[in-house]
């Protein structure tokens, strides 16, 4: 566990990185091909881009859930073979564990790095008064609405004080009230460690509110098409405000020209008709 | 309406509908009895392959009171429960440990796989007449029979279980720092948790039923080898009163389960169906 932030730790490098996967009749498929991409340190990064295009493998290969086929990703200059300390994931499903309770479940982390138990739950208890939980220590995760249970989730993945956060789509399944509620939770939570952050996201707004650097990925096989640098000044407030910034919106057509082609690509792919509006206009 | 006569009249439809449950399960009781009674008293089927209900009344009182020609009758139940116990446990946990390994592994489980499907397509319950040559009359023999048995029902379950474990929930513990023994335990085991509590039930009549039949095939104790000399003797009412004990026994156990499993699996969200009421 590091202490606190550092400035060393939570340098990514993708250097060169293709992913392909073998399906079981023997077929490959190229799901990344030759990405380029350095976040630094402390930086909030969101990759956008079609269904499908490969950027949720970019979090699994950092995580070390996966190697690439080409290339390497590194951590810090160390490359990336295995599980790496110091990162956590957080999926968009959720992953606590529903026999478990919130506390046990937020423990989880410490007890793993060999805190001692006791010392693990006040930690736990500790962070689930951060994320506005008390009270619900000992509810079992079915209990908690969906968005309570992505508090739990970021609690659980905090705790270890990670030098890189990574996040799949983590509040694609919540209504868009609670959604930019737990946005705007997120981005007071990381201003706190300032971990370096990877968010996988399909909602352009959702991508340019967060971050520091948006990243488009091209239709499959993903690679990366353009790299925006986010200049709205920090700390940015209530995402539901911030959208009808001039900049904002000027940001958001840079953007979206650039992500458009992409999508339209993926949808002429799976047979779809291309929509109307697109073509009649 | 308020809502406090909508509830009170809730409640009364609730009440009503339990009372009405209980006499229907009344009314069928008595009439089975009652006919049973009535057929063999009026020679309608005959008592000596049917036996009656004051017949298999008097020969249970008998067996309670005088024994049976084996010692006490509460000892036959006795040792036929150990044989049970012993094999539901061995069974039990030898049945998790590899189903648990072989979802693990996918090597071993397709090394495996055809044996284990050969041996679940015998009738096991012919092993008992070699577990008896093997072991004698004792006790070994039909622990290990319920054991065979049990095995293969809790086997399967865990394997299924292991088999259909979230693969988020793996990641999320290796990404936290967890071992692969942190997965097992953490993730795996109570993940096919459900699945093994399931197959207990079943498990437990296999339990049951492997004691029995292996005291039919050679005892000097036990409510199987009681059977099988009522069975000699023609004497149905004793047959009957065996049933009707294992049967009081293993819904006692039933029930003792049931518990547990609440216990084990509290954490599930309560289905639908369990807590609304359609009004």
């Amino acid at each position: 566990m590091g202490n606190g932030p550092s400035t060393q730790l939570g340098h990514v490098k993708f250097e060169g990185v293709s992913k392909r996967f073998v399906s079981p009749v023997g077929q490959t498929m190229t799901a990344l091909r030759d990405v380029n991409l350095e976040i630094l340190p402390g930086q909030f990064c969101a990759i956008v881009g079609p269904t499908g295009c490969g950027k949720s493998t970019t979090l699994t290969m950092l995580a070390g859930l996966e190697r690439p086929s080409a290339g390497t990703v590194t951590i810090s200059d160390q490359v990336v073979s295995g599980i790496t300390k110091g990162v956590s994931f957080m999926f968009q499903a959720d992953a606590l564990l529903p026999w478990r309770s919130v506390l046990t479940n937020v423990a989880l982390g410490p007890s793993f790095n060999k805190v001692p138990h006791k010392d693990a739950l006040d930690m736990a208890r500790n962070w689930l008064r951060i994320v506005g939980l008390s009270g619900f220590e000992q509810h079992y995760p079915h209990q908690l609405s969906g968005g309570m249970r992505k508090r739990a989730s970021l609690a659980a993945a905090l705790i270890n004080k990670p030098s890189i956060l990574l996040m799949d789509e983590p509040f694609s399944a919540l209504d868009v009230q609670t959604r930019s509620i737990m946005s705007n939770e997120l981005l007071s939570l990381w201003e706190r460690d300032r971990p370096t952050v990877l968010f996988v996201t399909h909602d352009l707004e959702e991508a340019i509110g967060l971050a520091d650097k948006v990243v488009v990925i091209t239709a499959g096989p993903g690679t990366v098409k353009a790299v925006f640098d986010i200049d709205l000044p920090r700390p940015r407030g209530a995402l539901q405000e911030i959208r009808f910034q001039p900049r904002f919106l000027e940001l958001h057509q840079l953007i979206w020209e650039a992500l458009r082609d992409e999508v339209q690509r993926t949808y002429a792919r799976q047979g779809a008709p291309v929509p109307a509006k697109e073509t009649a206009e | 309406m308020t809502d406090t006569t909508v509830s009170a009249g809730f409640r009364a439809a609730a009440r009503r509908r339990r009372l009405l449950v209980l006499l229907g399960q009344a009314v069928i009781l008595v009439g089975f009895i009652g006919t049973w009674q009535i057929a063999s008293d009026t020679g309608f089927v005959d008592p000596l392959f049917f036996g009656s209900p004051t017949g298999v009344v008097a020969r249970l009182a008998d067996w309670f009171v005088n024994g049976t020609a084996y010692g006490s009758f509460w000892f036959q139940i006795f040792v036929t429960l150990e044989e049970a116990a012993i094999g539901f446990v061995v069974g039990v946990f030898s049945g998790i440990f590899m189903g648990i390994l072989l979802g693990q592994v996918d090597y071993l489980s397709d090394v495996m796989n055809p044996y284990i499907k050969f041996l679940n397509a015998i009738p096991r319950i012919v092993l008992g007449s070699i577990f008896v040559m093997w072991l004698g009359l004792g006790l070994a023999a039909k622990a290990i029979l319920a054991a065979v048995l049990v095995f293969f029902v809790v086997f399967f379950n865990a394997y299924q279980g292991v088999r259909s474990v979230d693969p988020n929930l793996v990641a999320n513990i290796r990404i936290l720092g967890g071992s692969r023994a942190d997965v097992i335990r953490q993730v795996i085991i109570p993940s096919a948790m459900t699945w093994i509590v399931a197959s207990l039930h079943v498990a437990l009549g296999f339990s049951i039923i492997g004691a029995i039949v292996g005291e039919i095939l050679g005892a000097q104790h036990g409510l199987g080898l009681v059977i099988k000399t009522a069975q000699n003797t023609f004497d149905s009412d004793g047959v009957f009163g065996c049933m009707f004990v294992i049967g009081m026994i293993v819904l006692g156990v039933e029930v003792l389960m049931t518990r547990i499993e609440k216990r084990l699996l509290a954490w599930r969200k309560p289905s639908s169906a369990e807590n609304i009421q359609d009004v």
